[in-house]
């Protein structure tokens, strides 16, 4: 185990030094690092966020209930919305993009690592920065609320932003939002986007320059598809919705009055340039889900893809439509009919290639030798949860009946059929599916699909019944109904089943944090896969691939252990057992010089420059403000400066040794801690 | 997406395994980041103006002033030009790189961003006359987006002449010139520089120059 | 990478034909300008912000094909670069369009 941390190129400071530890996780580089530290990140975000929603539902259990003040109210379901979509969901897919990209493409790591690790830090900072108006921010309560109109709400969890995740100007502008805290929700989504920005372009080159010889793009698993798809939508919203909120904090901090109707401003312009952002968010937020779903189900049906340039193409269709369809948002607003009925027209339009997803998915597990394991079930409550949530998309896009269903509780239940019972379901199917992958241990098979069956039913009990509440008239976003609208009943269904889910969520996390530990060790290749990224030991080596890989045909891997017997049925070939362990040792023992992307500081002291600007931005009137804005340019200018002076890649100088023997209870074993193989220490430490 | 999916990008996947990188279109990493970054901007700046034609003209009570009424075409003109000539002197920097010539290389990335302070120094006059006129930030929407436009791109040009500055200091420090890694800035440098020219050119016509 | 196409890169001396050319355009630009201004009332509205737009079109496609070198790169550089254009100019019609403001109604 001659494994000596080569002396790295000083530069301005000691550059970083660690493998393992806390060190190594600020300085982190490495793809698989920074997927994990996303992974947890998002995860304890989703549970602040189901938190949240709870807090929701206990006021909503009955009529006229008083758990919460009206500002306690409004804040919540606003950072529910925010935390799920831009602080789980999305970081959670990232987390699955940075970790599966390169492997899946058989490449050493991303196009841009120290980017990569930008990226996370300044999203990292970026949600902290939105959590920290529970401290600092004010809220004057809302007028109509519990509270005197302007007073301030001083209850715990009062400063919290409201104003919705669409931060509606100008509901969200200076007259009516007087206090800080939605300055920190406008200038903490301006950093989250920030840190998309950056880590689209990295995933755009990183599949475009970094794939494999033989790799090409038809070649290339669907989820790597769905994610340059996801890269692209992301690549040419962000840019929109930056402009929108720059406007926002000018109308808030400097006096402009871009959408205060007024003083001849305009509030539709806020809601056509949010929402320019906000439906391509919304498949932002769905595609990397079917990428997951559409490498899981072939392999657990053990078939291919049924479709596979169709499930591709109508990936890109999606993404090319979803930008022509924004007004659908704005159907109740005042814009011309003309425009009504053409944005409810292309909104249909939509269905065609979703429903051409749907089928091929539904072509894939026909005639399967189906395992219903942990992921499939997900899978499989995907595709049937998704299918509800998308007809009753459908029904918004016929604009009378979007009248009539617009800010009622029937956008609520649709909404969270596509992303709980969509992404989240997607999520979920990924984590138990990559399992083996990450830790090198299986999780427990039982405490799973319990997980799965109170989670499926728990989402329905929960969102099932908000479509006829919503029918019923039950509007959004609104605190308390009185008794005498009979909607009492249901509602306290609803809050019920949101406790089934969150009963299965801690059934998740207990068999997360015990499998990790003390989980079967997992065999190679556990699932008899199709991607490359099962033919490497599992846990990765930091390096991934020992052995670069070469490919032939779309599932190359596959290819390799099965052949057709005379019928066209998969046939898996004699040696084909023997083969797997010889790739995996191949790979788990690399023999040439291997160079790696060097660790740096930078990254980190980037993102919390990033934060300290903001601060500087909402208290730029206190003395202290400027100074902060200065110092945080200047930590972000030195820190880009900085990292232009380092070396982008050194020697790795473990070639030639097997660091992750999946066999070894590895933190044990490793008689020096320096040169314990990181991956694992790394995810034990945790 | 679907054009791409068939061509070039396929065509070179695996043939620049050789040497060294991972490429599989034959570009460079960093130049193709910059091509998506600058095709991205677009957005960016389709946004800042589409913003300005909503509110320009648009009614704001009386006494209320447009941007238009302020605009000294004559001065913007000139310094429009000279962004425009930046953009020459920024392809003389490269091309005698590339031809290694590192002297001319330095002084058309001086002249580069001389030009570019030039261009900037004008619009921070343009900015202080106007404001001294009565036209401010907060005067009305149409006021607000057309600082907004036209600051974002004065901050767009400001962090391309560091950039330049940047380049230029190594160029002077190194005795052997600009090492062929560093050449690779100076191009993805122009490729921003010329971007941020070719806003100006329909900022140009579509803000200043129709009525 | 750029090796092969530097072969039929232009020259100095083309590179200085093309500014001049669009240092005319620009020229032109002005000269419009000034010529709206005094015979503007007798012409159709669109005539001038017509001719405009065409002007900086033809000044915008000439940097990014010379300037921008992306005439002698892989088309797949110029496609990556107008799905971004293309993309801006469609959407923020329709958001003008919606907005009750033709783009070039002037």
């Amino acid at each position: 185990m001659a494994t000596i941390a080569p002396p790295r190129t000083p530069t301005v400071f000691k550059r970083p030094q660690s493998t393992t530890g806390f060190w190594s996780w600020i300085t982190t580089v490495d793809h698989k690092k920074i997927a994990i530290l996303y992974g947890y990140t998002a995860f304890s975000f989703f549970i602040i966020g189901g938190v949240e929603a709870l807090l929701l539902r206990i006021q909503l259990a009955g009529p006229d209930g008083t758990f919460l003040t009206a500002a306690q109210y409004n804040g919540l379901f606003t950072t529910h919305a925010v935390t799920m979509i831009f602080l789980f969901v999305m970081p959670m897919a990232s987390a699955f993009f940075n970790y599966l990209l390169p492997l899946m493409l058989g490449a050493r790591d991303v196009a841009f690592p120290r980017m990569n690790a930008v990226s996370y830090w300044i999203f990292l900072f970026g949600g902290i920065f939105i959590y920290s108006s529970i401290i600092f921010g004010t809220n004057p309560a809302p007028v109509g609320g519990n509270l005197p109109g302007g007073a301030l709400d001083a209850s715990p969890l009062g400063s919290i932003p409201g104003g919705g995740w669409f931060l509606y100007a100008p509901n969200s502008g200076p007259q009516f939002s007087p206090g800080t805290s939605i300055d920190y929700a406008v200038l903490g989504l301006q950093i989250l986007g920030v840190a998309s920005l950056i880590s689209s372009v990295n995933f755009i080159v990183t599949i475009f320059n970094m794939r494999t010889k033989g790799m090409r793009l038809l070649r290339m698993p669907v989820f790597v598809w769905m994610t340059m798809i996801v890269a692209f939508l992301l690549l040419f919203s962000l840019p929109i919705i930056a402009i929108a909120l720059f406007m926002l904090t000018t109308d808030r901090q400097f006096g402009t009055v871009f959408f205060e109707a007024a003083s001849g401003g305009d509030p539709i312009l806020w809601q056509n340039l949010f929402w320019l952002f906000g439906h391509p968010e919304v498949y932002v937020l769905i595609l990397p889900a079917m990428g997951i779903v559409s490498e899981v189900l072939p392999v657990f049906s053990r078939k291919p893809l049924f479709g596979y340039p169709a499930i591709v193409f109508a990936g890109g269709a999606i993404a090319f439509l979803g930008f022509g369809v924004w007004a659908h948002h704005m159907l109740a607003s005042d814009i011309p009919t003309v425009a009504q009925a053409a944005f409810g027209l292309s909104t249909m339009t939509i269905a065609i290639p979703t429903g051409i997803k749907i089928f091929n998915w539904i072509a894939t597990i026909w005639g399967g030798r189906i395992r219903l394991t942990t992921p499939m079930l997900f899978s499989l409550g995907f595709v049937a949860l998704f299918v509800i949530g998308g007809l009753s998309g459908v029904t918004h896009a016929v604009v009378p009946s979007d009248w009539q269903q617009t800010d009622t509780y029937y956008i609520v239940a649709h909404l969270h059929y596509v992303l709980f019972g969509g992404a989240i379901f997607g999520l979920f199917s990924g984590i138990y599916y990559w399992f083996p992958k990450l830790t090198g241990r299986m999780y427990n098979e039982r405490l799973g699909q319990i997980h799965f069956g109170l989670m499926f039913f728990g989402m329905n009990l929960t969102f099932g019944p908000m479509h006829w509440l919503g029918l019923q008239g039950m509007v959004r976003r609104t605190w308390v109904y009185s008794a005498d609208t009979g909607l009492g009943p249901w509602n306290l269904v609803v809050t019920i089943g949101s406790f089934v889910i969150a009963t299965s969520i801690l059934v998740f996390m207990f068999n997360w944090t015990w499998s990790k530990r003390k989980g079967e060790i997992a065999p190679n290749d556990p699932w008899d896969a199709r991607t490359l990224e099962w033919t490497i030991p599992s846990p990765t080596p930091e390096y991934n691939f020992g052995v670069k890989p070469t490919v032939t045909v779309l599932d190359d891997f596959w290819h390799q252990k099965y052949d057709e017997d005379d019928e066209g049925r998969a046939v898996r070939r004699p040696e084909a057992d023997e083969l797997v362990d010889q790739l995996i040792e191949a790979n788990g023992n690399p023999e040439t010089e291997i160079r790696l992307p060097a660790p740096s500081y930078f990254p980190i002291i980037a993102g919390f420059g990033m934060m300290l600007l903001a601060y500087g931005i909402i208290y730029h009137t206190r003395p202290w403000g400027i100074p902060l804005i200065v110092i945080g340019i200047l930590m972000l200018v030195s820190s880009l400066l900085g990292w232009g002076g380092e070396p982008v890649e050194e020697v790795h100088e473990d070639a030639g040794v097997d660091p992750t023997d999946p066999e070894s209870d590895t933190e044990v074993v490793n008689p020096d801690p320096e040169s314990a193989p990181p991956e694992l220490v790394g995810v034990d430490d945790r | 997406m679907t054009d791409i999916a068939h061509d070039d990008l396929d065509e070179a996947a695996g043939e620049h395994d050789s040497h060294g990188h991972h490429e599989s279109t034959g570009v460079d990493n960093r130049k193709l980041g910059m091509w998506f970054f600058l095709s991205s901007e677009f957005l960016f700046f389709g946004t800042l103006i589409t913003n300005y034609l909503i509110f320009k003209g648009r009614d704001f009570g009386p006494g209320s002033i447009y941007p238009v009424e302020f605009y000294d075409i004559p001065f913007t003109s000139i310094s429009s030009f000279v962004l425009l000539m930046s953009s020459l002197t920024m392809v003389l920097a490269h091309a005698a790189l590339a031809r290694g010539d590192q002297n001319q290389t330095r002084t058309w990335l001086a002249a580069t961003a001389m030009l570019g302070l030039v261009f900037v120094s004008g619009q921070f006059f343009e900015f202080t006359e106007f404001v001294l006129e009565g036209l401010k930030l907060s005067s009305n929407p149409a006021a607000s987006a057309f600082y907004l436009l036209t600051g974002f791109h004065g901050i767009h040009v400001v962090v391309g002449v560091v950039l330049l500055l940047s380049l230029w200091g190594k160029s002077v420090r190194q005795p052997e010139g600009l090492s062929p890694e560093q050449g690779l800035n100076v191009e993805l440098v122009g490729l921003y520089w010329h971007f941020v020219d070719i806003i100006w050119i329909v900022i140009f016509v579509v803000v200043y120059l129709i009525q | 990478m750029t090796q092969a196409a530097q072969v039929h890169h232009p020259t100095t001396k083309d590179y200085i034909r093309i500014a001049v050319v669009l240092g005319v355009l620009t020229a032109f630009e002005i000269a419009l300008f000034y010529v709206e201004g005094a015979v503007g009332e007798d012409m159709p509205g669109w005539v001038f912000p017509l001719a405009l737009i065409s002007l900086s079109a033809i000044k915008f496609v000439m940097v990014v094909a010379y300037f921008m070198h992306l005439r002698y790169e892989k088309p797949m550089l110029s496609r990556v670069f107008s799905i971004g254009a293309v993309l801006a100019l469609s959407l923020f019609l329709i958001v003008l369009a919606i907005s009750g403001r033709i783009a070039i109604s002037g």
